[in-house]
């Protein structure tokens, strides 16, 4: 059982209380921004280490292992790719000189720049790739996104063991490399852009394993014994970098596992130079305080939430439900839980993805229209007397963690209003994603999901396409399967006519919106406070806390700018 | 009756008399508390209740002590919270108690003999209780009925054991039981965390104090001539604790169980803090101190309420308790 306070501790407690509340009070500021040394950003200047923080921590630095957004953030400063994504997310050459398509689309050949140096020393080639590639897609390798590149020729028979090699990907040449696909494949360029198949130092051979040191070509490398798994990682610049004078920093570390009051207290220390895991109270702070609104700067949206409803399940296999949903929630409610953070939305495309239409108007609020579902659906509800509605309680799937528990609860607010009364299960994360799999389990439940590469397939096919059904494991917790989607998708998938594919996803769109597998909420997106000494930060369409062409510009201490 | 003697230090005794005030203070306003605002504890006021800023507004005559981050209000929560907590440290104290009570003095009594124990009895009311926490009515009834014919048959009785070191050693295992961790067990098996459960889970642990200090009193009692007399006239042993033990040990009981109830308070607080209490949005104290901490510089209402709350409730309860030990057990004192 608790400690219990006897009479001499209660007293304790209340003049420790009387305390805390005289030294901290209301009126508590933020510490001052700590000045760079130069008013303006000149010239970008060497040196000098970059200090993160972040609330997690990584399972793996190997771009073959590797799904989460935080590992990301390192593994693709350490590894470099055959393309890489500006800053509009298009695909541009990086490790590639250039590339030519032919076949129709069928076939990518890639020619690598010359003289490009591992961290190893060793110069890159195509051999390097093309061992990479079968590494990484090699069945026994535990990759998450081995089935984004099923478009591969051969992968299905590499994958399955039957082959030595994987047979599309072909050695042209010492710095030439083909990818032929089965097909032409729309999204096969932004799929390489990911940190997936990025070529790797010789050392890691052509087999994975969990203890290998991670080893590229990108700008940062991994310093001797810098990476304590749960801790801290530490990069240190890659001397030989292929693009001249990058980059500008001598180190980039993290600590991780650090919660966000401790992250904010060591940002205004000076121990932390850039920040975005705050609390909503902190943000809030930050924005409102003129001294540090320069310093602030908004991450794209490459993330969405929804309310998932079991389209196999009562009450929500009625599609008039679905839309009752759809229409009875108030997206700015939500939104105003973390206004610098969360973004209402209505669609299933996030407004930093390519394909995002700002004029497509999609699924919205309007609680008339919503009541008027719920009769054609056979359960009108009276809101004056709160009687009809769904006549049981639906449970409601989520997880303990973050801005959504508060979510679920403007929901449950929301719905009652239209006669649908939801009980909240709320689970460990773990068993959230072990639970929202099966379709006989919850009604309803939280949806999200975040940006894998920056194109609308991301999106529709893992949660609304029916091949995601299939198997044991599946992203669509909505059960939901449309064969004319399907149809739409497929097409999409395959059109390289930018504006055709946007008509295509745009159609998609409609139907989803329409049939509402999910009642989209919002979009969520980080946003990063920075000391001013901070120099060449811009949020990253796709890495987010991109920071390879940052620079510091501290004074020494005591001096002034 | 009351000793006379024990009414009067329980009056000259100002900390208690504070106490008692503030114990008494509090059910009020978990009762009438709701009554002083117009808004449900679970109603979010996005219209009233948000600061320009997005924030929570502050105590005003609309929400006399502020909103929360879903922007209800506060003063409504916290009632609503009060009578929940205040319902769940009785509900569970008084769990806490009988269990307690009759484990510390069936030892206590039985301390240093053997007993013949009814062991299908038991066994059946442990597949009873086990079957009826399976959601099996039917068997968990069949089986308790049979634990009733074992006992009342005592056909079944099986060798003599020592009762007492038996119930002690299970009071010493229970104890080394990490308390959080038997909590989230049980919300596990259960798949859901009720009050219900929070009621179960807090009586089920909080009955181990209460029956060392019972056992302790039981063995003193038991020796006082009067409760010899009353055995030497034949008073079945049943008899004998009901009418001359319980009575006798009453005073430390009474003490026991009010501060038990601050105990009570303070894990439903933790259970709730830490997520392992009532699921949201039912208010609970710890859980508001939860969602309030972030704001304790921009919004310092939505944690110095519950805080406060919990503060003064845990405070009332012990002032009260110890001068009930004062005034019913002055040799303790």
């Amino acid at each position: 059982m608790p400690w219990i306070p006897t009479r001499h501790d209660v007293r304790a407690a209340l003049g420790l209380g009387i305390a805390f509340a005289t030294t901290t009070g209301c009126s508590e500021r933020l510490a001052a921004p700590i000045p760079a040394a130069h008013e303006e950003a000149d010239a970008p200047r060497r040196g000098g280490t970059l200090r993160l923080a972040s609330l997690a921590d990584v399972r793996t630095l190997d771009p073959a292992g590797s799904l989460d957004a935080l590992a990301a953030e390192a593994i693709h400063l350490i590894f470099a790719g055959l393309v890489d994504y500006d800053g509009r997310a298009d695909v541009v050459p990086d490790l590639a000189d250039h590339w030519d398509v032919d076949d129709e689309g069928r076939t990518y050949r890639f020619t690598l720049r010359r003289g490009v140096l591992m961290h190893d020393g060793q110069e890159l080639t195509a051999e390097d790739v093309k061992r990479s590639v079968e590494r990484s897609l090699h069945p026994s390798t535990p990759n998450p996104n081995a089935s984004y590149f099923v478009g591969i020729s051969g992968y299905d028979a590499y994958a399955a063991g039957k082959t030595e090699h994987l047979a599309g990907v072909e050695i042209d040449g010492p710095y030439v490399v083909s990818f032929h696909l089965n097909g032409a494949d729309a999204t096969f360029l932004p799929l390489l852009a990911m940190p997936t198949l990025r070529p790797t130092c010789r050392n890691a051979t052509d087999r994975y394993v969990d203890t290998w040191l991670p080893c590229g070509a990108g700008p940062f490398k991994l310093e001797p014994a810098g990476w304590q798994r749960g801790t801290r990682l530490r990069l240190v610049r890659h001397d030989r970098y292929f693009r001249p004078g990058l980059p500008y920093l001598d180190a980039v570390e993290w600590t991780y596992d650090m919660q966000s009051l401790a992250q904010r207290f060591r940002f205004e220390d000076g121990e932390l130079d850039m920040i975005h895991d705050m609390t909503q109270a902190d943000l809030t702070r930050f924005l409102a305080d003129d001294r540090w609104k320069p310093y602030g700067a908004a991450e794209s949206d490459t993330s969405i939430f929804g309310e998932s409803m079991n389209t196999r399940m009562p009450p929500f296999d009625n599609v008039d439900i679905r839309r009752a949903v759809a229409a009875a929630i108030n997206r700015d409610h939500y939104s105003v839980l973390k206004a610098a953070n969360m973004t209402p939305l209505s669609q299933v495309i996030p407004s930093a993805v390519p394909g995002y239409d700002p004029t497509f108007e999609g699924q919205r609020y309007d609680y008339a229209v919503a009541l008027e579902h719920m009769r054609a659906a056979g359960f009108a509800f009276d809101p004056s007397t709160g009687k009809g509605g769904w006549p049981r309680p639906v449970e409601y799937l989520l997880y303990d963690q973050g801005v959504v528990l508060y979510t679920a609860q403007i929901l449950q607010q929301e719905l009652a209003k239209i006669g649908i009364r939801l009980e909240l299960k709320v689970v460990s994360w773990p068993a959230f994603l072990a639970m929202r799999t099966d379709p006989n389990r919850a009604g309803m439940a939280l949806g999200s999901w975040s940006m894998d590469y920056p194109d609308p397939s991301t999106f529709f096919e893992p949660l609304f396409g029916s091949a995601s059904l299939a198997g044991e494991s599946t992203y669509s917790s909505a059960f939901y399967s449309n064969p004319h989607l399907d149809e739409l998708l497929a097409r999409a998938h395959r059109q390289n006519d930018p504006a055709l594919r946007r008509r295509l996803y745009r159609e998609a769109n409609a139907i989803v919106c329409a049939d509402a597998p999910w009642a989209f909420t919002f979009g969520y997106h980080w946003f990063d406070i920075r000391q001013p000494y901070v120099r060449g930060f811009v949020a990253h369409p796709v890495w987010g806390r991109d920071v390879s062409h940052v620079w510091i510009d501290r004074a020494a201490p005591g001096v002034q700018p | 009756m009351v000793d006379p003697r024990a009414r009067a230090r329980l009056a000259s005794d100002h900390a208690a008399l504070v106490g008692a005030g503030v114990v008494g203070a509090l059910v009020v306003f978990v009762l009438v508390g709701p009554l002083l605002t117009r808004h449900g504890p679970l109603e979010s006021d996005f219209v009233r209740g948000v600061s320009p800023t997005g924030m929570p507004v502050g105590p005003s005559a609309e929400f006399p002590l502020g909103t929360d981050r879903m922007f209800r209000d506060v003063l409504a929560r916290l009632a609503c919270a009060g009578r929940l907590s205040l319902f769940i440290a009785v509900a569970a104290t008084s769990i806490a108690t009988a269990v307690g009570t009759a484990v510390g003095i069936v030892s206590g009594w039985y301390e240093g003999a053997r007993v013949r124990m009814p062991w299908p009895a038991i066994l059946g009311a442990a597949v009873s209780i086990v079957a009826l926490a399976l959601g099996h009515p039917a068997a968990g009834a069949i089986a308790l009925v049979a634990a009733v014919v074992a006992v009342f048959g005592k056909r079944f009785a099986g060798p003599r054991v020592d009762l007492d070191a038996m119930l002690m050693r299970a009071v010493d295992v229970m104890l080394a039981f990490p308390f959080i961790l038997l909590v989230m067990a049980i919300g596990a098996a259960i798949d859901r965390t009720s009050t219900g459960t929070i009621l179960v889970t807090l009586g089920i642990t909080g009955w181990l104090g209460i029956a060392r200090v019972l056992r302790a009193k039981t063995i003193q009692v038991r020796s006082l001539e009067y409760v010899e007399a009353s055995r030497a006239l034949g008073q079945s042993t049943g008899g004998v604790m009901l009418n001359h033990v319980l009575p006798n040990i009453a005073g430390p009981l009474i003490v026991t169980a009010t501060v038990q109830v601050a105990q009570m308070i303070v894990a439903d607080s933790v259970l709730s803090y830490l997520g392992l209490g009532i699921s949201p949005p039912t208010p609970t104290w710890g859980r508001m101190l939860f969602e309030g901490q972030d704001y304790y510089i921009t919004a310092p209402w939505m944690v110095a309420a519950p805080a406060a709350a919990i503060l003064l409730a845990v405070w009332g309860f012990n002032m009260l308790g110890e001068g009930l030990r004062d005034a019913l057990d002055p040799n303790e004192a």
